[in-house]
């Protein structure tokens, strides 16, 4: 699906090449500024293939022609990335459109826009040092196939390495 | 050889049997496992990155570093894991600037990331520093032609920049450790696609998992075998899912590779913990004849 002039996407924004600035300022952002727009990365690209909805070359399009609320909002399609890797093998320039995607997560989770799933996780690693709960069931199934009981966490250590807000 | 094992969250609560299997199955083949005190979650690579990718470096680097203490190779067994370490040991030991950013927040706590040892998936020390015919020869109870749907998941291979472990559009390594075990790796058109965990719309993924389970029917295959816990999700408890949800019938059981080795090695399936999965791989074992 390439953009065109009928694409109602298209039409509605206007350019904002500031957002190159923004995205630059995140880790691996900046690679978004290698894309030349010739599409490698969609043809193998699972998302796109269950979805089309899903294109990592328009979503670096975006990310050039500084879509920003589209790209960061809460219903963004950036979410649907399988974060397969498979555009960062096809990609010549080295752009690696699923490291901008994540950096587009990042800026979209600094605007409150992330699905509850991430400050789940977040939260979990934060308070617990991991992201499973353990249990009297999870014990007894160690014990039962010959595993030493779990240890305990350091979160105080996670903590300070943290930003605790 | 020693190594130090990192089991990560999903292996050591939800799938101890995996857990189990590698610590069993290893064994014989002359790897050695060195257990490190506090280590935490690797952190998750897909939501965690998400969030704050400096803080997903961070957490991991600390992880690293506490195997660095002890001068071993970190061993991974789980997908995710391998993801997260591989890729942060890698950039850390390449960016420097990054490296002093992660080494200022780590010196909070008295540890360092130096760079000093490597990350590697379990089955890539098997391919590598055992060798495939150390494997087979632990084997005592060939699984006589036990067909596999071979799924590699993604994050064994891919990025290749990081991982270089195989060929990603035309693996071997799983192949070749599968056959050790006197089972036969099947391929189909779809061995190669991600389980689409990651994806928040769960329509994609839904499609991708009935479409893998689809094709590896209709190839007569007995079993899947994996190497990752996300990838076991997706294909052993959404089975049941799908199947309700979309109407369909498949009971194809899913196995972790080390319980296939720890099973042709003569572990009883219950040793492996075969008995937990939700399929249930009563039918292959009895055509085995490991159960009763």
């Amino acid at each position: 699906m390439s953009p065109t002039k009928n694409d109602p996407a298209i039409e509605k924004f206007d350019i904002q090449f500031s957002f190159r600035e923004k995205l630059n300022s995140v880790a691996e952002g900046f690679r978004h500024n290698y894309c030349y727009q010739c599409g490698a990365c969609v043809a193998d690209c699972p998302a796109n293939n269950y979805d089309e909805h899903f294109n990592p070359r328009l979503i670096m399009l975006k990310a050039i022609l500084g879509f920003e609320e589209e790209l960061l909002g809460a219903d963004s399609e950036i979410w649907n990335c399988t974060n397969c890797y498979t555009c960062s093998e096809r990609c010549p320039q080295d752009v690696r459109p699923i490291d901008v995607i994540i950096a587009l997560k990042n800026l979209s989770v600094l605007q409150g826009n992330a699905p509850p799933i991430v400050g789940n996780i977040y939260n979990s690693v934060l308070q617990t040092g991991t992201t499973t709960k353990s249990s009297s069931l999870v014990d007894r199934r160690r014990k039962e196939l010959g595993l030493s009981p779990l240890g305990s966490y350091p979160i105080d250590e996670i903590q300070k390495i943290l930003k605790v807000d | 050889m020693k190594y130090i094992p990192f089991f990560g969250c999903m292996m050591t609560t939800k799938y101890p049997q995996f857990e189990a299997a590698v610590r069993k199955s290893v064994s014989h083949v002359g790897m050695e496992l060195v257990d490190v005190e506090g280590f935490t979650c690797c952190p998750d690579p897909i939501y965690f990155q998400a969030r704050d990718k400096i803080e997903w470096y961070t957490i991991a680097a600390r992880n690293i570093s506490l195997a660095e203490d002890l001068g071993h190779d970190i061993i991974t067994t789980c997908s995710g894991c391998t993801a997260t370490l591989s890729e942060v040991n890698l950039v850390l030991k390449e960016d420097e600037s990054l490296r002093k950013e992660v080494n200022d927040r780590l010196k909070e706590i008295g540890r360092e990331f130096k760079g000093s040892i490597n990350v590697r998936h379990a089955i890539t020390v098997l391919r590598d520093d055992i060798g495939v015919d150390k494997v087979a020869q632990s084997v005592k109870y060939p699984l006589n032609d036990l067909k596999v749907a071979v799924h590699y998941g993604c994050h064994l291979l891919k990025p290749s920049r990081v991982m270089r472990v195989d060929d990603p559009d035309r693996p071997q390594i799983l192949d070749a450790l599968i056959k050790a075990t006197g089972a036969v790796p099947v391929h189909h058109d779809l061995t190669l696609l991600c389980c689409g965990k990651a994806c928040m719309d769960d329509s994609i993924p839904d499609r991708m998992v009935m479409d893998i389970l689809d094709t590896i029917q209709e190839k007569g295959v007995e079993c899947m075998g994996l190497i990752c816990p996300t990838c076991f999700d997706s294909f052993d408890v959404k089975q049941l899912i799908l199947e309700r949800k979309y109407n369909k019938s498949y009971s194809i059981p899913i196995i972790y590779y080390f319980q296939l080795l720890g099973l042709a090695q003569g572990y009883k399936p219950q040793e492996v913990g075969l008995h937990l999965h939700k399929i249930k791989p009563d039918p292959i074992l009895k055509g085995l004849e490991l159960v009763a």
